[in-house]
């Protein structure tokens, strides 16, 4: 599996490390402890097109979003994640 | 009580040896070049500085720092693309004036200075059989197609992070690219380049940088 670094270009997976789901969002503490212990612990087990973030350690150090058929390994989109690259921060 | 002393030393004093190495015949297929004496600086944006950072490379280095993975000749210095809002400021170490007061004074605000001088080693890998040998051990593609002289990249070699980058080609027409990596892991990354060169021949030498 190769992953396009929108940096670096494309790169092997061994450079990258997995993080997982990039969708959840840390819940406010109003929320409850509930929306909390989902926020932490609980995760969909998708079969098939999922948001990942990936770490690409072995590279550029940036963080991406990776948009990824978890049945087919295809991967559809590459982005920088929200805040990787100090450029990004404050425009969103 | 034992008197302890440290001595500083390059990193790669303990396994460089000058001379011939690897295939006997058929001459030396790529020269490995041990580089010291440099002064390298690692310059990462502040949060939401990078066009400031950019306007104020451009006013001290007169060239425009890069934005994609190359490496740029700035007067003495390279820079060296090292990731998003991020590069490294080689030079040759200028005596004992500390790499950073340079550029301490037209980057302050807009950036963060590390010295990394004596955290990497640079080695400098040339010869008509270079691109063999780096095919060896690294995954990019470095064919002068897709990696022309000035491309740089951050990468993995040897299960280690490296800053590679490719140089003006030797007087007789053959690639030159530079790699640095850590110093602690130098000394490995050389044992196995020493294996991965040993059927071209190896031409092992040292220089200071720049000079």
């Amino acid at each position: 599996m190769r992953i396009a670094c929108p940096y670096c270009g494309p790169r092997e997976n061994g450079e990258f490390s997995y993080l997982g789901d990039a969708t959840p969002v840390r819940p406010s503490l109003e929320q409850g402890v509930d929306a909390m212990l989902d926020y932490v612990f609980l995760r969909d087990n998708v079969a098939g097109e999922m948001q990942e973030l990936w770490y690409h350690g072995g590279g550029c150090r940036a963080w991406l979003k990776v948009t990824r058929n978890t049945l087919t390994h295809e991967i559809s989109a590459v982005e920088a994640a929200r805040g990787a690259g100090a450029a990004k921060v404050g425009k969103r | 009580m034992a008197e302890l002393s440290w001595v500083a030393t390059a990193p790669l004093s303990h396994v460089l040896k000058p001379g011939h190495h690897g295939a006997e015949t058929g001459g030396s297929g790529v020269a490995y070049t041990g580089l010291s004496d440099f002064a390298l600086v690692q310059v990462m944006a502040r949060r939401g500085k990078a066009s400031a950072l950019a306007k104020a490379a451009k006013a001290h280095f007169g060239v425009a720092a890069p934005l994609k993975p190359k490496a740029v000749a700035a007067g003495g210095s390279l820079l060296i693309w090292s990731g998003p809002d991020q590069f490294l400021a080689l030079s040759p170490r200028d005596g004992l004036a500390s790499p950073l007061a340079s550029l301490a004074g037209p980057l302050a605000g807009a950036a963060s200075l590390s010295d990394q001088s004596d955290a990497r080693a640079l080695i400098r890998i040339a010869g008509p059989r270079a691109r063999d040998v780096l095919a060896k051990f690294c995954s990019l593609d470095l064919d002068a197609s897709v990696f022309p002289v000035g491309t740089a990249a951050a990468t993995s070699v040897d299960h280690t992070a490296v800053t590679l980058w490719r140089g003006e080609d030797t007087a007789g027409g053959a690639a030159t690219f530079n790699l640095l990596v850590f110093t602690s892991f130098a000394e490995s990354l050389w044992h196995m380049m020493l294996d991965a060169g040993a059927a071209y021949g190896i031409e092992v030498g040292e220089a200071s940088y720049g000079v």
